[in-house]
């Protein structure tokens, strides 16, 4: 592991991207693995709604303790988290059902949201699973590093333009509320045929022109929005081009800061060491993709972005 | 020009203010075509972001590496400056002999020192990697005709920011003889 100094240690990591099945929770496992070999003291937790399976993706069995003990008894997250078979991390299973509906009250977010960040000097690496529910948003959000996770293909693309203008604009929103903008923010996006807004930016463009004043605090909270790109299963050369060209998307079209962090490349092997209940992180670590994993690993803990070369 | 324009025009073109000249036209290219093509970026969102942004994009893209090029020049719009410059800094071109013509291996050695693949000529400026091949190790019977093969080595030359007409006309002379010699055998 390189020698650079960390931002800080410890933090919270959220992977996320809008599509189901592009690899998040094995990347999830990965990174976990990854930083625990190397040293760190690494806390998975799965909020996967579709289909909480974390555990076997690390080959152990399903624990019995969850988020719910959490919600509903108060137990604390350091009693739920069990251990996972690699040394330095552990895991804590979300609830299927707790999680996915929209129950969980506001202050009861706020609440886990807290203790996660108490546990401190850790990597909490939070497993948001597939779609947009407005619970996985707000936990992307609320992460040190936001980390979007996407395939090369076109609905995986789509799904991701989604998810990010999807969180962005509940930042918006949240923000915007605090100066008592919400309700404009709001009556603006459902009247938008009305005011002929087609898009995010248009909305943002045309707060921006309608109070001027806003436009030093959205311009702050699009540009305090980093994401982190990782683009798994790639088959060829070309396609880790797609990510630095939704790194540009993103901020020509959106002016959002997204970092390409890297690329893993597609090899039977992933779901190989899946099906065997082995990581391939222990099983097959010298493998091309092991060796990617670290890369882009090691690039998120410094924030440092994939180089790319040439076109 | 003033540092903090200069800043700009490298923000645009998404590279950093110590990029290099290849760097700079590689990003220019990458982006030139990304804004300009209907791709698997760009579909998924193009109802939102339109034609109209796409082209405006464009223009600063444009306008960021034709300024950026002018600000490594010696005197604006001058050729000969701008070779010197690049000369001065890392130019493969400088190590050839003034003497000596633009010929397919000496492409080909330019070529390799930029750090271009020729698959990458290929997609950037549409000439078949067989062409290319073929332009390179002066297999002169698999060429096209003469006015075709000007066109092809003018926009070799730009790509690979040589003087397109001295390399045609050094070039287009080695093919010229070629084909006097086979006139003579037969």
């Amino acid at each position: 592991m390189d020698k650079l100094k960390e931002v800080k240690e410890g933090s919270i990591w959220a992977i996320g991207g809008g599509k189901g099945g592009t690899g998040k929770t094995f990347l999830t496992s990965s990174i976990g693995i990854f930083l625990a070999k190397a040293g760190k003291r690494v806390v998975l937790i799965d909020v996967d709604i579709g289909g909480a399976n974390l555990h076997s993706f690390l080959g152990i069995d399903r624990p019995k303790k969850s988020l719910t003990n959490f919600f509903e008894m108060g137990i604390p997250l350091s009693r739920l988290a069990v251990k996972t078979g690699v040394d330095n991390m552990s895991l804590i299973m979300g609830d299927v059902h707790s999680l996915a509906s929209d129950s969980i009250k506001f202050t009861q977010k706020l609440k886990l949201f807290r203790h996660i960040t108490k546990l401190n000097k850790q990597y909490v690496i939070v497993d948001l699973g597939g779609g947009s529910h407005n619970n996985t948003i707000d936990t992307f959000l609320m992460a040190d590093k936001r980390i979007a996770v996407l395939e090369p293909e076109i609905i995986a693309i789509e799904n991701m333009y989604h998810f990010v203008k999807n969180a962005l604009f509940r930042k918006i929103r949240m923000s915007l509320r605090a100066y008592g903008f919400k309700e404009i923010v709001e009556h603006m996006w459902e009247q938008r045929e009305k005011y002929k807004i087609k898009s995010l930016k248009e909305l943002i463009d045309s707060l921006k022109e309608s109070f001027s004043y806003l436009g030093d605090i959205l311009d702050k909270e699009i540009y305090d929005f980093k994401v982190y790109l990782v683009l798994n299963k790639i088959r060829s050369s070309q396609d880790i081009l797609i990510g630095a060209s939704m790194k540009s998307i993103f901020m020509k079209y959106l002016g959002i800061n997204a970092q390409f962090a890297g690329y893993v490349e597609y090899d039977d092997a992933v779901w190989r060491s899946i099906r065997e209940r082995r990581p391939l992180m222990l099983n097959y670590s010298l493998s091309r993709v092991a060796k990617e994993i670290g890369v882009f690993t090691e690039n998120l803990l410094y924030e440092r972005e994939m180089k790319i070369s040439r076109s | 020009m003033p540092k903090k324009e200069l800043k700009k025009y490298f923000e645009i073109l998404e590279i950093s203010p110590d990029s290099t000249i290849l760097e700079i036209r590689n990003a220019y290219n990458r982006l030139k075509k990304l804004y300009s093509t209907d791709s698997v970026v760009i579909s998924p969102i193009a109802d939102e972001f339109s034609k109209k942004d796409r082209k405006e994009i464009l223009q600063q893209v444009e306008e960021a590496f034709m300024k950026l090029m002018e600000s490594l020049k010696g005197q604006p719009g001058s050729f000969q400056s701008y070779r010197r410059d690049l000369a001065s800094e890392d130019d493969p071109s400088a190590e050839k002999t003034e003497e000596e013509p633009y010929s397919g291996s000496v492409l080909k050695q330019i070529r390799e020192k930029r750090g271009i693949q020729l698959f990458e000529v290929s997609l950037d400026t549409k000439i078949r990697m067989e062409l290319l091949e073929s332009i390179e190790d002066e297999k002169f019977d698999s060429l096209p005709q003469e006015v075709y093969l000007k066109g092809h080595l003018t926009n070799y030359a730009i790509y690979l920011l040589l003087q397109p007409d001295k390399v045609t006309e050094d070039y287009i002379a080695r093919y010229r003889a070629w084909k006097e010699e086979k006139k003579e055998e037969s």
